[in-house]
């Protein structure tokens, strides 16, 4: 494991910009050592969200050698439970505490003010105190990647997508997504299904079957596990990978995904500490160097000039020349949500409750 | 393919694994043992069977296991209810977390590891056959098994000596024992049976239809097969039907949302659990028939010499 | 008809033999074997996976209760676990069997929700006592579903309770996704936080010790009066017992039936107050681990009994809080201690034999008992 970590760490590390600090780091004796807790809300995977949480603290481990260590507590379910093991872990001399999921939040935000000597970043966190930072992935920005490729892709003009939780992590990459297919293909739709479940693949699998039965030939979603892939595969159809990319088991019929890599994340904070200055901040990044997400390999059946186009985009938007959420956009009532020339401030992204046209599906109304 | 078929295929998919577990349930409940430890004999079967199916390539070895490890289960649970005479309630619900804890801790290397799939879900037919042929060769030979599975246990309990002396076990153990039926090896057995079906049924799930192994992805399952004995009031036949019910109606409404009903969510994905609750009260209004099929000492102790 | 080398053949090689008269000297020590045995397996388990046995059992057993913060988190754990399983077992008293004691739990805690979302109580004395009420009120109403389809339709209250378990976490999880969404939070999946007034108070400064825990020592007392002392107590015990008897005594199975579930769904409803109003302060989509089902398990190790209730709340408590402080000391995986859980029900299970049977091992394959049915 440790050795794939490193190898895979020491190819970001200089855009990174910490080898020089990581090589120095490894040569200490680790006399003062900076102790780092993590806590995930479920096991580590081979794949998924809570994989690409510990590549980001084997990041750590990897950059920064015999100088800290790190201490990750996994399968930590409940909020309750949350708070105690911060408590615990920031007791036993750990410096520098990360939350890895949105529900770990609230509790890290009692134990933050309790603790104001410790400091903690918590992923997906809306909120930031003194000694409380948030990190986030603006992975519509890959989403809409996807979505263009997905436009071109589809024969029938139907996507499919299998979603757990209506939450707005969801619905920023389903908009992402729909507004990228859109934009290269007006007559595409979005059929949505929710299985109201984290951990059930069998539904998550009849789920697609039944998009597919109904016309769907490209699936996307937020899959935690290969098995939508796998399921549309069986039945002929594309499929996008999420968090993680499947393609060593989904071989055939996926034609991209959006990775989530948090590793700069993890490191900076680190290095911050380490460095005596961390700050909390609220990190809130997309595509490109330092940044938070990354798109899967195309599938070679992408022709090359979708492939080109894909990649100028990508460019343009990290050149920030391209806007997933730019004007004029209305949601799926008609009413519109950003007018022409602007777009949607990150608080409202962040805090989005809303889907543009051509999805189809029920949506929580608050 | 029409409209119905991915359903009907769907429904079948879906009803499987319940059918497998609540048959072995079944037969352990006429036997007088309730074992409510099915989901953790199912999870163990589920990572068992997706090892093997992994090193060794074959679905026959992985099922196999997995109904093995998880007749092993069950004999865990035998030994403390029928030989140290604990309560059977309590133990299965110690089973239940045992064997998910069990499952996580084999499991652990395996976590969204997805099997390649060698061979497509179905077979060929030799000859073309109109509206039927289609879902026939997209059934994957374990629900084949299944059907045969309720047909040997529909005669066995029916028709068989054996089947006449389990009944027997599960309705009065004194007097079975009296006539020199060997009350605890009877129902050790049963057990054993359960055990093994619930395994099959995590197998199905892990091996045939996710296939993938992910720490507790079952789900749920084993519980809804544990209703859907008492559902059937103990007679096979009425388990395929809640079977194929409950696993019809989470596919239907999935079908449904994917067409754009605006349903919130979670109302939809509630109907196969109230479904059931209807179905039950319908069933069980007439007492007197309640009555007749189940076992009358269900989860009470036997002791020889007692 | 039967083969003679069965598995159930070795195993009745050790022999049961009944006692007279329950041992009472059987009755604290066999709770020791258990853990006694629980510890050799441990040892093993630690040995196993490469870790210092003993350093193993001190993370699980010891360190997490080391501290005044440790013992707080000890209680604040057992609370839900024990006042459920001092619920449910005047249920199971009585041979009525609710195992849907997590779907109670959930209603218990929107009842209680609702209460601590409305406006005009934000401030207001009444708040917390109204909550409890609701909470009470919540459970007993979903439990109240299972008895009156039962007392009315016949219809199981197993397979009843346990599919509105389902129904109940769907219905939190429209609430907080939907109508009961926090406006200023994001719209993520959670209930705005409840005021002040509506927080259970709390019992150590620096802790998270609240007031739950005192809901859960009334229920101890309470449930001790009603199970051993007073007339429905009694009532729902000889229906357990046996159908004829009650019936001969006059009580009705209906009676037992809809105190048994009430008495769950109370109890449930307000281990459901005390996750809400006491360690989160809000609605989330999932309140709880799955005390519900876990608090049966206490239930029955804790044999039916308030008081055993009690130590067997507080030996699961320290089960799960040892499994995480093993996780951050030992570097021990989570589902080592799930693992570990799971064979420590077990041994405790299986040592309750020796309180109603003396063990004979014999060394020929065939025993008496078994001899006459071959």
């Amino acid at each position: 494991m440790r050795i794939i970590d490193r190898r895979e760490f020491l190819k970001s590390a200089s855009s990174l910009g910490v080898a020089a600090l990581g090589a120095r780091a490894i040569d200490a004796f680790a006399q003062d050592v900076l102790n780092i807790g993590v806590v995930h809300q479920f096991p580590i995977g081979e794949v998924g969200w809570e994989t690409q949480q510990a590549l980001g603290w084997k990041a750590i481990e990897a950059a920064f050698g015999g100088k800290v260590k790190v201490t990750a507590v996994a399968d930590v379910q409940q909020a309750q439970d949350a708070e105690r093991v911060f408590r615990e872990l920031a007791s036993r001399g750990n410096k520098l505490i990360f939350g890895t999921t949105f529900s770990q939040m609230a509790p890290m935000l009692k134990v933050a003010r309790a603790l104001p000597g410790t400091h903690f970043d918590c992923c997906a966190s809306v909120t930031t105190t003194k000694n409380m930072g948030a990190f986030e992935a603006r992975n519509y920005e890959a989403t809409y990647l996807a979505g263009v490729v997905a436009g071109r892709m589809t024969k029938s003009n139907v996507l499919g997508w299998v979603g757990a939780f209506p939450v707005p992590q969801v619905l920023w990459r389903l908009n992402g997504f729909m507004i990228g297919a859109h934009s290269v293909n007006p007559k595409a739709v979005c059929n949505v299904i929710w299985i109201n479940t984290w951990n059930d693949p069998a539904k998550e699998k009849d789920a697609v079957a039944a998009l597919v039965s109904q016309g769907a030939d490209v699936l996307a979603g937020s899959p935690n596990t290969p098995v939508q892939g796998v399921a549309a595969e069986e039945r002929g159809a594309w499929s996008i990978a999420n968090c993680s990319d499947f393609s060593k088991f989904v071989t055939k019929r996926q034609l991209t995904g959006d990775i989530l890599d948090w590793r700069s994340a993890y490191v900076e904070s680190a290095r911050d500490e380490l460095a005596g200055k961390w700050k909390a901040q609220d990190r809130f990044r997309g595509l490109g160097e330092g940044g938070f997400c990354t798109m899967a390999p195309y599938n070679p059946a992408i022709p090359a000039e979708v492939v080109a186009d894909v990649k100028q985009r990508e460019a343009d938007i990290i050149a920030g020349k391209l806007k997933v959420f730019a004007g004029p956009l209305k949601d799926r009532d008609g009413k519109e949500r950003v007018a022409a020339g602007a777009s949607l401030p990150d608080k409202e992204i962040r805090s989005i409750n809303w889907v543009v046209g051509g999805v189809n599906g029920a949506f929580p109304k608050s | 393919m029409d409209a119905i078929t991915p359903v009907v295929i769907a429904t079948l998919g879906a009803g499987t694994p319940l059918i497998y577990a609540a048959l072995g349930e079944l037969v352990t409940e006429k036997a007088g043992v309730l074992n409510l430890g099915v989901e953790g004999m199912m999870l163990v079967g589920a990572i068992v069977a997706f090892i093997l199916v992994l090193t060794t390539g074959s679905t026959t070895v992985g099922v196999a296991g997995a109904a093995v490890a998880g007749a092993l289960m069950a004999l865990l649970f035998a030994f403390v209810t029928l030989t140290l005479q604990a309560n059977q309630v309590a133990a299965g619900l110690a089973l239940a977390i045992f064997g998910t804890g069990a499952s996580a801790f084999i499991g652990k290397g395996y976590i969204g590891v997805a099997l390649e799939r060698a061979t497509p879900a179905g077979f060929t037919l030799p000859i073309d056959i109109p509206l039927v042929g289609p879902l026939l060769q997209a059934l994957h030979p374990l629900v084949y098994l299944s059907w045969l599975v309720f047909a040997g246990v529909s005669w066995f309990l029916a028709r068989s000596r054996v089947g006449l002396a389990l009944r027997a076990v599960g309705e009065s153990p004194g007097s079975a024992h009296a006539v020199g039926y060997p009350v605890i090896r009877i129902r050790y057995l049963a057990t054993l049976f359960g055990g093994a079906m619930a395994g099959i049924g995590g197998a199905y799930l892990s091996v045939v239809y996710a296939p993938l192994w992910l720490e507790g992805m079952v789900a749920g399952r084993g519980w809804i097969a544990l209703a859907l004995v008492v559902f059937a009031t103990w007679r096979p036949a009425r388990v395929m039907l809640g079977a194929y019910l409950f696993g019809g109606i989470t596919i239907i409404q999935f079908f449904a949302q994917g067409a754009g009903v605006g349903v919130a969510s979670q109302f939809m994905s509630m109907l196969p659990y109230l479904a059931t609750i209807v179905v039950l009260i319908l069933i069980s209004r007439d007492a007197t028939r309640m009555r007749l099929n189940a076992p009358v000492s269900l989860g009470k102790p036997f002791h020889p010499s007692s | 008809m039967w083969p003679n080398r069965g598995i159930a053949w070795q195993v009745m090689r050790i022999s049961l033999e009944p006692r007279v008269a329950p041992s009472r000297a059987m009755r604290w020590a066999s709770p020791l074997v258990a853990v006694a045995l629980t510890m050799l397996l441990g040892v093993v388990l630690f040995a196993a996976l490469g870790k210092d046995p003993l350093a193993g059992l001190h993370a699980f057993f010891i360190a997490p209760i080391d501290s005044v913060n440790g013992v707080a988190e000890l209680l604040i754990k057992a609370s839900p676990l024990t006042i459920i399983a001092i619920g449910l077992a005047v249920g199971f008293r009585g041979n009525v069997w609710n195992i849907g004691a997590e779907g109670q739990l959930v209603v218990g805690a929107i009842a209680a929700g609702w209460v601590a979302l409305q406006p005009a109580l934000a401030e207001s004395a009444l708040t917390l006592p109204a909550m409890i009420v609701a909470g009470a009120l919540g459970g007993m109403a979903w439990a109240a579903i299972p008895a009156w389809l039962r007392t009315r339709f016949n219809a199981n209250e197993i397979l009843v309770s346990l599919m509105l378990t389902y129904v109940a976490q769907l219905l939190l999880n429209y609430l907080v996704f939907g109508p009961w969404r926090d406006p200023q939070g994001f719209n993520a999946p959670q209930s705005p936080l409840f005021p002040e007034a509506a927080m259970l108070p709390i019992l150590i400064e620096g802790t998270r010790l609240n007031a739950s825990v005192l809901l859960t020592l009334t229920a101890v007392a309470v449930g001790w009066v009603f199970l051993s002392r007073s007339f429905p107590g009694y009532q729902t015990r000889v229906s357990g017992l046996s159908g004829a008897a009650a019936r001969y005594a006059g009580f009705s199975e209906r009676r037992t039936v809809w105190v048994g579930m009430l008495a769950g769904g109370a109890a449930a409803g307000l281990a459901g107050v005390g996750e809400a109003a006491g360690t989160l302060g809000q609605l989330l989509p999932s309140l709880s681990p799955g005390y519900g089902f876990i608090a049966i398990i206490v239930a029955f190790v804790g044999r039916l009994h308030p008081v055993g209730i009690l130590f067997a709340g507080l030996l699961m408590s320290l089960l799960y809080l040892g499994g995480d402080s093993a996780q951050i000391s030992m570097g021990l995986p989570a589902a080592a201690a799930a693992l570990f859980q799971g064979a420590l029900l077990f041994f405790l299970l299986g040592t309750d034999v020796l309180v109603n049977y003396r063990v004979r091992v014999r060394r020929s394959a065939t025993t008496a008992s078994a001899q006459g049915a071959a």
